[in-house]
């Protein structure tokens, strides 16, 4: 990823649909999304509104059907494996068997492996920049525990931990709260956010819990039903007719 | 107990180890990433194939690679994208593959229930010969370098593969590269333990040291220990017991499970 101000958005989504196999309908249609580098977006919206799949489609996890997803200007279909070496992510409840047999100290240094490439070994580099992510969410204590005995809120960290080993350009947070006692919450979110500051990181969470969406966050999509209701100011979307309209119609 | 002549007892020796070494390697791979049905199936291809090689006259460890490896081909996607749950793949491929194996095999008017049949279906380790020697030499090799090579992939896929995709590996490469190799695997120690046990020595020594540790590379280091072990007391107690060398293997390692899943740490409260 060298040609990085070549692209005069970061994120680009141009008229996507995305269609699981052996479904008919898409789970987000017609998406247009253009995301700036440096900026701290979140995307709300209710339970199956598409909120997960347009963050994969995104990262390439998920194949889109239409349309084009350009990231760091490049197609994400043909680039795919290059460009997530950059893009952090944390999956939405992400869980393990209790029987799996990995530390949470080689989970974390994983986050690293794409970007270290093939036939090289973790260099001291790779190392220092685990340790940093370790101690910023502060999970120095968990590092030679399995990671199935951890809790859903450590095991939350840990996957937080290993998006930010990677150093990335882009992180892209499914729902990372949601196991997090408040305390966690409010230190995570915190730490998360002065990252962005410190490192100008396109910052991209999926949140279901409005109050809290953090303070850095600039502006709001609001998705229902695989479409883009909303993109704005966080004031002008979580004040508009279209916020109470999608969640009074799900209630 | 049979006496046998020092040299067949060192050929058998060295192909338990290796393929000891060869599938319980494979093992920790097909166990983690619970592509035991697939493998499965592989293992009941390999012995389909070899019982047509003996119908049409071809080698039949060739068509045993081939038909383990066209079965990865053609399963591969499916279990893959989890179109069909792994019980469907199972019950159906497992009752195919040995119905054409056992129709193969009738089939081979001199070969039916002859000696090279029976070693197909059951192992024939008395039958390894200084070429079969070779070829799980080579395999083994093989296995061990490209593990060292990716083994920062491999851990990352069998940690979880959508999460080793995210962080920018492609894994398709490797995964197939997995199933390439366990269809060889299998293919090469059909002589040893036959077409329908060589599953119990992919997954019965990975699932007995997964018992004991939670470290990952400690598996991989331990498991194909452990196979060597369950192989070389399997042999023993066939030589002794006038057992079906694949039968003993398959039954001490199982008992062997049993017991460590009884002794297992992780059982264990306080």
């Amino acid at each position: 990823m060298n040609n990085h101000s070549k692209y005069n958005y970061i994120i680009e989504l141009l008229n996507v649909d995305t269609i699981y196999e052996g479904e008919s309908i898409p789970a987000i249609r017609g998406v247009n999304l253009k995301v700036k580098k440096g900026e701290f977006l979140c995307i709300i919206g209710p339970n199956g509104a598409g909120k997960t799949t347009l963050l994969e489609t995104i990262n390439g996890l998920l194949e889109h059907t239409e349309g084009k997803v350009n990231v760091f200007g490049k197609e994400i279909k043909r680039f795919g494996s290059s460009i997530r070496k950059e893009v952090g992510y944390v999956p939405q409840g992400f869980s393990v068997s209790s029987l799996m047999p990995f530390l949470v100290k080689d989970v974390v240094l994983m986050g690293r492996f794409g970007k270290i490439g093939l036939f090289k070994s973790a260099s001291n580099e790779d190392y220092q920049r685990v340790k940093k992510a370790i101690e910023l969410v502060g999970i120095d204590g968990l590092l030679k525990k399995p990671i199935g005995k951890l809790s859903g809120g450590q095991l939350q960290k840990v996957m937080i931990t290993r998006a930010l080993a990677k150093d990335p350009k882009i992180l892209l947070l499914d729902e990372p709260f949601s196991s997090l006692d408040f305390k966690a919450l409010a230190e995570i979110s915190e730490r998360v956010s002065s990252l962005h500051e410190e490192k100008n990181l396109t910052t991209l969470m999926v949140i279901h819990n409005i109050p809290s969406i953090p303070n850095q966050c600039r502006r709001v999509v609001l998705i229902n039903e695989g479409v883009v209701i909303q993109d704005g100011p966080v004031d002008e979307v979580l004040n508009s007719e279209s916020l109470k309209f999608v969640y009074e119609v799900k209630r | 107990m049979i006496i046998l002549p020092y040299g067949i007892i060192l050929t058998v020796i060295m192909g338990a180890c290796l393929a000891g070494i060869a599938c319980s390697l494979m093992g920790t791979f097909i166990v983690r990433m619970k592509l035991s049905s697939l493998g499965f199936c592989m293992s009941h291809a390999a012995f389909a194939g070899s019982a047509l090689g003996l119908v049409l006259h071809i080698n039949p460890l060739v068509m045993a690679i081939l038909f383990s490896i066209a079965i990865a081909l053609f399963l591969g996607p499916i279990v893959e994208k989890a179109k069909l749950h792994a019980d469907i793949i199972l019950g159906i491929m497992f009752s195919l593959m040995l119905s054409l194996g056992l129709i193969f095999l009738n089939f081979a008017p001199q070969t039916a229930m002859s000696s090279t049949a029976m070693g197909i279906l059951w192992g024939s380790v008395l039958g390894m010969d200084t070429l079969d020697i070779i070829n799980l030499t080579i395999l083994t090799s093989l296995i061990i370098a490209l593990m060292i090579l990716f083994s920062k992939e491999f851990k990352a896929i069998m940690f979880n593969r959508k999460m080793a995709e995210a962080s920018g590996i492609n894994t398709k490469p490797f995964y197939y590269l997995l199933l390439f190799l366990t269809g060889i695997t299998v293919s090469l120690s059909l002589k040893l333990v036959g077409g329908l046990l060589v599953f119990a020595l992919i997954v019965n020594p990975t699932s007995i040291v997964c018992q004991f540790s939670y470290d990952i590379k400690k598996i991989i280091l331990f498991s194909p220990l452990c196979g060597v072990g369950c192989c070389l007391i399997g042999i023993l107690l066939s030589f002794l017991l006038d057992f079906p060398v694949g039968s003993s293997i398959a039954i001490f390692s199982s008992i062997f499970f049993g017991v460590a899943v009884i002794f297992s740490p992780k059982r264990r409260r306080g």
